[in-house]
C-alpha cells in the first residue's frame, strides 16, 4: 500500500476508522482487507473503477452487508452496524445512487416518513422544519412540491435533506454526479462545502477524477476490491490516479484493421423523440467503427432502441442500406440486416430462465431453418446451432441445456456477441457492449467488433468508456443531451472529446 | 475494467442436468406440500373425533376402491384439466386469466344455441359443430380483454373478473329469454332452463365400455382432456408460438428486443386460452344434464385456477392434479355416509392443499434460483452501480 | 312512475351502498398497503355466515336483547372476516404468494368454509332459519319527512347504513392526516423506501389487509343478519366484486368510493323496484345488472380517465417477512 499523504490536516482524530473490512460474494472478493478512515469535516473521496468494491465498502459501514472480517470504529468506540438504522443511529447516512423517493407524496412527507414524531401528522409544522434545515445548509427545495414532478438535482437534495433530517454527520453518497448536468453538480458541490463548513464528514463515491479533484480534502483509491494508494488532490494528478485505478497507463491496444470503407451503411437524419433525442444525425460506413462517446444518461439508450426498432421516434430518418427503416418493427430491423447488443444484457439480450438453446433462437425463431410454417420448432437444428456459438465463441458452460441464469457475466455477453454475429448482420449496434466484463472476456468482445470491421460490416459503438472508444472507433463522435456535440478523428486528445462529451463542441459537426 | 469475476468450472463428466434439478425438486415440493396439508387436515379430523387413516380411507376406497367410483372421478377431473390448461396456457405468457369462469359461462350459451337450433344435424355432426360454437363463445369472450390488454393496456386480471360479472347475468338472461324453456308448462315450478338437448347434441357415456355405470357420466370428453394436455404441452415446448409466449412470459424486454411481438403473442395465446375455457362447460350440459339450466356448476374456472397451480402449470402436472381433485371431491360423498366429519371439509383440505402448494413452490423456487446464483459467481449482479438490492435476491423478476 | 316507487329504489340502494362501500373501504386499506385483495367476495361470505349466527346467539342465546346482540353479531362478522383475511395476509405477506392466486384461493375456500360453518352453527349446510334477530330500523331525521313521498328512502334504514356514512370520516382522516396513515401508503407506493427508513412494511401491510377482512366481514354481516334476516348460500351475489369494480374507478380514494358505492348500489336497485320506467323497462333486467361492470372496463381501458392503482400493489416485495 503506497502512502501519498503530504501536509498533515489540522490532527484531527478520526472520526470512522474501517479496519481490514474484508466482504466476499459467491464467486468475488469484494473488499480485501480494505483500510479506510475519516476525519472530522473532510471530503473523502472514493475511487475506483466499476466493480472496484467502493459501493460494497461504504454499504457496510452503512449496515447493509456485515463484513466476513474487520472491524469498525465509530468515534473512538467499536461499533457492530447491523442495519441502516444502526447506522443512523451512529450519525452515518448514505444516498444511493439510485434514488429511493416515493414519487407520489410531498417533498416534505418524504423526509419525515418513519420519523413523523407525532401521531397526528402537522404539514405546517413539518413544512416548516423542513425549510429550516434546508436554509441551515442552503439547499435550495420547495417543501410542499410532489417528488414526481422534481428534476433530479431537487430528488437529489430531498435525499440528503432525508439524512440530515436524522442528524447524521457522515454523509456517504455514492456516484452522485453521474445523473446531474454540470451546472448541478456544482450546486451540489456548493452544498457540499456548507455542510463540511458545518462540520459533516463527507465520503464521496466517484470514478470521475475531474470532480474528485476539484471538491476532495482526501483521496483513496481502490482497485479491484484493495486501497492502492490514499493522496491529496495538491499531491498528485489526474493521470497518476487513473494509474493507479486501472493499474497501467493505458489498458491495450489491438491492431486495427486497415479495410478501404465503402458506402454509408446506416444514416441517421434529425433523430428526435423518445423524451432523450433532440436531433441526432449521423453516418456508419461499410467497414467503419463509430464511437459514440457520451456520459450515460444522454440519450445512449434511446438512441440503441430507436435504431433497433424497440421506440419509434417522433421525428427524423434512419436508413439502411438506402432502405428507410425509421419506424420499422424490430423483427423487420432484424431481418434488414441488423443485430443488436443491448446495453443491459438481462433486461434485453437474454431471457434468463430459459436455456442457452432456446436463447440462441432468439431474434431468429421466424426463419425458415429453425421451424415450419405452420411454427413446429426444430429442435434438433436449434440446438445445433447453440453448440456452434458456445464452442465458437469459447462460452463456458456445463451444457447448453442449462438456464443462461448459470452462465457468468462475461459469458453471457458472449453468448449474445455470438447469436448476433452469426447472421453477420450488415450493422451492429454495440452499446456498452463490455460492461462488467473481466479484461478477458474485453478483449474478446473488442476482437470480434473489429472482426466484423475487418469483414467490411458496420458497427455503431455506443460507450461510455473512453478507453473502449479509442481502442475501437475509426472515427468519434460525443453525445450529449440527446444532440452530437462534437466529432473526432481516432486520435484525437482525450481533453477534447472529454469537451464534447460535456456539451461544448469544438469542432465543426459533420452530417 | 475490473469486475473479479470467476468463471464457473469447465464442464464436468457428471451430466446431472438442469432439467433433473429442477424437475426433482418441483416434485419434492409437491409431495411435501401434500404431506403438510394432509397433516393440517388430521388435525382438524381428530377435531371431529375420527381418525385421519379411517377418513382418509373412506376418501380413497370412494374414489380408487371400485370402477364406478373411479369414473365418477375421472368425470369431475374432465371440465377442471380444461379449466387449469385455459389458465396455464395465459400464465405462462406472463398473463392471468380469471375470466375462465365467464368464458365458460358464455360458451355454455353459445353451445346451447347450437344444440337446440341446429338440432337437423345427424349425430356426430352436432356434436362436433356444438362444441365448436362452445370454444368460439369462449375465443369471443376472451378476446375482450386480450384486445383491451393489448390496445389499451387494461390490465387483465381487472378486466376479466368484470367480465365474469357480465357474463353470469347474460346466462341468466340467455335461459329465460332466446333459449327459454318452450317444450311444456312454464309455472312456478318448473327450473329456469333451457329445453332439452335433442340426442343428437349428447356426448355419448365412455364409462359403458369399462363397466363405469352411467350415474357416473363419464364421457368422451376425458379422453379429449387429455389429448388436449398434450396438445398444449406440444404447443408451449415445441411450437414457435409457444417459445415466444414463454420468452415473453419470463423477459418481456428481451422477447422485444428479439423481435418478438407481444401483443400479438398475447392476443393468441389468450384466444387458445378462451377456447379451451369454452370446452369447461361440456361435460355438464352434453353428458350430465343434456340442457343447461339455471342450476349449472358454477366455480369451475376458479377452481381450475387451483388445478392449474398445483399442477405447478404444466400440462402433464395439470392432469395428474385434475384428477387428484376428483379424488377429493369423489370422497364427500363418503365422508357423509361413513364418518362424523361433514363433506365440507373436503373443500377445506383443498384450500389447504392449494395454500401448501402455492407456499412451498415458492420457497422451492427461492432455493433454486438461490443456488444457480451461487454457481454463477452473481454474474454481473455485483457492479458498484447496482441498486441496491441483496445479491440473493437480484435475480428475482420470474413468473 | 309514482315517486314511491323511485323512493323505495333509493332505499334499497342505500342499503347496497352500504354493502358497497364498507367491503370496498376494506379493499382500499389493503391495496394502499400494497397488497392485492381480490377475495373480498369470500371475505363477505365468511361475514354472513357468522353474523348471522352472532346476531342470533348474543341475542337469543346469551340474551343480550335488541341492542347488543346483534351489534355483537356485527362485530362477529367482522372479527371472522379479519382472521380469515389472516390467511391471505400470511400467504402474500410472508411466504410472497402471488396476491391473485391468494385471493382465488380466499374466495375458493370461503364458499366450502362457510358451508362448515353453517353445517355446525344451523345444522344446514345452506342456510339458516329466517327472521334473525336485528338492529331496530330508524329514520333519518330531516330527511324522513322530505315531501312527495322521497322521505320513504330515509325511513326504515338499518343504523349501520348511517355508520357507513360516516366512516369516510376517520377512513380519510387516518389514511391522510396520520403518522400511521403515511407510512402505510408508503407501503403501498414505494416500500423500498418505505424500509430504508425503518417503516415495518410488513407489519403495515399486514394491517392493511386484516382491516380489509374486517369490513369486509362486517358488510356481509350487515346483509344477512340486518337486511336479509338469515344465512344463504350465494347471498353475495357478486358485490365482492362490484366492490372492487368501485374501489378501482375511485382511484382508492375514500371519497370518491362513497360515489361509486352510491351508484353501483342503486344500480343494483333498479331491477328489483324500477323495471317500469321509462328506457330501464327496454332492457332486460340482468342487462342492468352488468352495467357496474362495462363501466368499470370502459374507465380502465382508458376510454374514461386514468386509474392508477398504488405502485407497489401487486408486486410481491422481497424482505416483507422481516422488519
Amino acid at each position: 500500500m503506497t502512502s501519498d499523504v503530504g501536509a498533515e490536516r489540522q490532527g484531527a482524530p478520526p472520526l470512522v476508522v474501517l479496519e481490514h473490512i474484508t466482504k466476499r460474494f459467491p464467486g468475488v472478493l469484494a473488499n480485501d482487507d480494505v483500510s479506510l478512515d475519516l476525519r472530522p469535516a473532510e471530503v473523502h473521496a472514493l475511487i475506483g473503477e466499476n466493480g472496484a468494491g467502493k459501493s460494497t465498502l461504504m454499504r457496510v459501514l452503512y449496515g447493509m452487508y456485515p463484513a466476513d472480517k474487520g472491524r469498525i470504529v465509530v468515534r473512538g468506540q467499536e461499533v457492530k452496524i447491523a442495519s441502516p438504522r444502526d447506522a443512523i443511529g451512529l450519525g452515518i447516512g448514505m444516498v444511493h445512487q439510485h434514488f429511493v423517493l416515493v414519487d407520489p407524496f410531498t417533498v416534505t412527507e418524504n423526509i419525515i416518513l418513519g420519523n413523523e414524531g407525532q401521531v397526528v401528522l402537522d404539514r405546517q409544522d413539518a413544512e416548516r422544519k423542513v425549510r429550516e434545515l434546508a436554509e441551515t445548509y442552503g439547499f435550495r427545495v420547495r417543501p410542499d412540491a410532489i417528488v414526481e414532478d422534481l428534476s433530479v438535482g431537487e430528488e437529489q437534495r430531498v435525499e440528503i435533506l432525508k439524512a440530515l433530517f436524522r442528524g447524521v454527520e457522515i454523509l456517504i453518497l455514492d456516484e452522485p454526479t453521474a445523473v446531474l448536468t454540470p451546472r448541478e453538480t456544482q450546486d451540489l458541490f456548493g452544498n457540499l462545502r456548507k455542510l463540511q463548513q458545518a462540520g459533516k464528514s463527507i465520503v464521496f463515491i466517484s470514478h470521475k477524477l475531474d470532480e474528485v479533484m476539484q471538491i476532495a480534502d482526501r483521496i483513496t483509491v481502490l482497485r479491484r476490491g484493495a486501497v492502492v494508494g490514499e493522496t491529496t488532490p495538491a499531491n498528485t494528478t489526474k493521470a497518476k490516479l487513473a494509474e493507479m485505478m486501472v493499474g497501467r497507463p493505458v489498458l491495450f491496444r489491438l491492431d486495427k484493421p486497415q479495410v478501404e470503407m465503402g458506402e454509408p451503411v446506416l444514416k441517421v437524419r434529425d433523430l428526435a423523440g423518445a423524451g432523450k433525442l433532440n436531433g441526432i444525425s449521423l453516418d456508419v460506413r461499410a467497414g467503419e467503427i463509430l464511437g459514440v462517446a457520451g456520459v450515460e444518461g444522454n440519450g445512449q439508450r434511446e438512441l440503441a432502441e430507436a435504431l433497433i426498432g424497440l421506440r419509434t421516434p417522433e421525428e427524423g430518418e434512419v436508413t439502411l442500406d438506402g432502405t428507410p427503416i425509421t419506424g420499422w418493427s424490430v423483427k423487420d430491423v432484424r431481418n434488414a440486416g441488423v443485430g443488436y447488443i443491448p446495453e443491459d444484457r438481462h433486461e434485453q439480450g437474454l431471457v434468463l430462465n430459459m436455456t442457452l438453446w432456446e436463447n440462441s433462437l432468439l431474434g431468429r425463431h421466424d426463419d425458415a431453418e429453425f421451424s415450419s410454417r405452420i411454427g413446429v420448432l426444430f429442435i434438433r437444428k436449434i440446438k445445433e446451432l447453440a453448440e456452434r456459438l458456445v464452442k465458437l465463441f469459447d462460452v463456458r458452460t456445463r451444457s447448453i441445456d442449462v438456464n443462461a441464469s448459470t452462465l457468468s457475466g462475461g459469458n453471457q455477453q458472449k453468448l449474445i456477441l455470438a447469436r448476433e454475429l452469426e447472421t453477420d448482420p450488415k450493422l451492429l449496434i454495440a452499446a456498452q457492449p463490455t460492461r462488467g466484463l473481466d479484461v478477458g472476456a474485453i478483449e474478446f468482445v473488442w476482437k470480434q467488433i473489429l472482426d466484423q470491421k475487418a469483414a467490411g460490416r458496420a458497427v455503431l459503438l455506443i460507450s461510455a468508456e473512453l478507453d473502449e472508444i479509442y481502442a475501437l472507433s475509426d472515427r468519434i463522435v460525443t453525445l450529449y443531451e440527446g444532440r452530437i456535440t462534437g466529432e473526432y478523428p481516432p486520435d484525437a486528445a482525450p481533453e477534447d472529446v472529454g469537451v464534447g462529451m460535456l456539451g461544448g463542441a469544438t469542432q465543426e459537426v459533420a452530417s | 475494467m475490473a469486475s473479479g469475476e470467476v468463471a464457473p468450472p469447465v464442464a464436468a463428466p457428471r451430466i446431472r442436468s438442469e432439467w433433473i434439478e429442477r424437475f426433482g425438486g418441483q416434485m419434492l415440493a409437491l409431495v411435501a406440500s401434500l404431506a403438510i396439508a394432509l397433516a393440517i387436515g388430521s388435525l382438524l379430523i381428530v377435531g371431529y373425533g375420527e381418525s385421519p387413516i379411517t377418513v382418509y380411507g373412506a376418501i380413497l376406497r370412494s374414489s380408487l376402491g371400485d370402477l364406478d367410483g373411479f369414473g365418477y372421478v375421472l368425470a369431475i377431473a374432465t371440465p377442471l384439466i380444461f379449466s387449469a390448461l385455459a389458465v396455464a396456457v395465459c400464465f405462462k405468457a406472463g398473463l392471468f386469466n380469471i375470466g375462465v369462469e365467464g368464458q365458460y359461462l358464455v360458451a355454455m350459451v353459445t353451445a346451447a344455441w347450437a344444440a337446440v337450433t341446429l338440432d337437423f344435424l345427424p349425430g356426430p355432426v352436432h356434436v362436433v359443430v356444438i362444441l365448436v360454437a362452445a370454444m368460439l363463445g369462449g375465443m369471443i369472450w376472451a378476446a375482450i380483454p386480450g384486445i383491451l390488454k393489448v390496445k389499451t393496456g387494461a390490465h387483465e386480471v381487472v378486466t376479466t373478473i368484470m367480465l365474469n360479472g357480465i357474463a353470469i347475468s347474460l346466462l341468466a338472461w340467455a335461459i329465460r329469454s332466446p333459449l327459454k324453456f318452450t317444450s311444456g308448462p312454464t309455472g312456478q315450478n318448473v327450473d329456469i332452463r333451457t329445453d332439452n338437448f335433442p340426442d343428437s347434441a349428447l356426448i355419448g357415456d365412455m364409462g359403458k365400455m369399462f363397466g363405469i355405470g352411467p350415474g357416473a357420466h363419464l364421457s368422451w370428453l376425458f379422453p379429449l382432456g387429455i389429448a388436449a394436455a398434450i396438445v398444449v404441452w406440444f404447443l408451449l415446448r415445441r411450437t414457435r408460438l409457444g417459445y415466444e409466449a414463454r420468452a415473453v412470459g419470463t423477459s418481456q424486454g428481451s422477447a422485444k428486443a428479439g423481435g418478438i411481438s407481444i401483443g400479438s403473442t398475447q392476443l393468441r395465446l389468450f384466444l387458445i386460452s378462451g377456447a379451451l375455457a369454452g370446452l369447461v362447460g361440456m361435460q355438464q350440459i352434453l353428458a350430465t344434464t343434456g340442457y343447461l339450466g339455471s342450476n349449472y356448476v358454477a366455480q369451475l374456472g376458479f377452481t381450475g385456477i387451483a388445478v392449474a397451480f398445483l399442477g405447478q402449470n404444466n400440462p402433464i402436472g395439470i392432469v395428474f392434479a385434475a384428477i387428484l381433485w376428483g379424488i377429493l371431491s369423489r370422497g364427500e360423498v363418503a365422508l357423509q355416509i361413513k364418518t362424523q366429519v361433514p363433506r365440507e371439509f373436503i373443500i377445506i383440505l383443498q384450500g389447504i392443499l392449494i395454500m401448501s402448494v402455492v407456499i412451498t413452490y415458492q420457497i422451492a423456487k427461492r432455493r433454486l434460483a438461490a443456488r444457480q446464483l451461487q454457481r454463477a459467481g452473481a454474474a454481473g449482479a455485483l457492479e458498484d452501480s447496482a441498486p441496491t438490492v441483496e445479491p440473493e435476491v437480484a435475480t428475482q423478476g420470474e413468473s | 312512475m309514482p315517486l314511491t316507487d323511485i323512493a323505495v329504489a333509493l332505499q334499497i340502494g342505500l342499503t347496497y351502498f352500504t354493502i358497497i362501500y364498507l367491503t370496498g373501504l376494506g379493499g382500499l386499506y389493503s391495496e394502499r398497503s400494497g397488497i392485492v385483495n381480490i377475495g373480498l367476495e369470500g371475505l363477505m361470505i365468511i361475514g354472513t355466515v357468522t353474523g348471522a349466527w352472532g346476531a342470533r346467539y348474543f341475542t337469543e342465546t346469551v340474551g343480550l336483547g335488541n341492542v347488543w346482540g346483534p351489534i355483537l353479531g356485527l362485530l362477529v362478522g367482522a372479527g371472522c372476516g379479519l382472521l380469515f383475511a389472516g390467511v391471505h395476509a400470511i400467504a402474500t405477506i410472508t411466504f410472497r404468494v402471488d396476491h391473485i392466486v391468494s385471493g382465488v384461493v380466499i374466495n375458493l375456500v370461503a364458499i366450502g368454509l362457510a358451508r362448515f360453518l353453517s353445517q355446525a352453527f344451523f345444522g344446514q349446510a345452506t342456510q339458516s332459519d329466517p327472521g334473525g334477530p336485528h338492529l331496530n330500523p330508524i329514520d333519518i331525521p330531516l330527511l324522513s319527512s322530505l315531501p312527495w313521498g322521497l322521505g320513504r328512502a330515509f325511513q326504515g334504514l338499518s343504523p349501520v347504513v348511517i355508520f357507513a356514512f360516516l366512516m369516510v370520516f376517520p377512513v380519510w382522516y387516518s389514511l391522510n392526516r396520520t403518522r400511521w396513515g403515511l407510512r402505510l401508503r408508503s407501503c403501498g407506493e414505494n416500500p423500498e423506501a418505505a424500509r430504508s427508513l425503518g417503516v415495518r412494511v410488513a407489519l403495515y401491510r399486514y394491517q392493511g389487509v386484516m382491516l380489509s377482512g374486517a369490513f369486509a366481514g362486517l358488510a356481509g354481516a350487515f346483509l344477512a343478519a340486518e337486511i336479509i334476516g338469515n344465512w344463504h348460500e350465494g347471498q353475495t351475489l357478486g358485490l365482492g366484486f362490484i366492490s372492487l369494480a368501485a374501489l378501482i374507478l375511485s382511484n382508492w380514494n375514500p371519497v370518491r368510493l362513497m360515489f361509486f358505492a352510491w351508484l353501483f348500489g342503486f344500480a343494483q336497485a333498479i331491477p328489483l323496484r324500477l323495471n317500469d320506467a321509462p328506457v330501464i323497462n327496454l332492457l332486460p333486467p340482468q342487462f342492468i345488472n352488468m352495467i357496474p361492470f362495462v363501466v368499470t372496463i370502459v374507465a380502465i381501458a382508458g376510454f374514461v380517465g386514468r386509474v392508477r392503482p398504488p405502485a407497489a400493489a401487486g408486486r410481491a416485495y422481497e424482505g416483507g417477512g422481516s422488519s
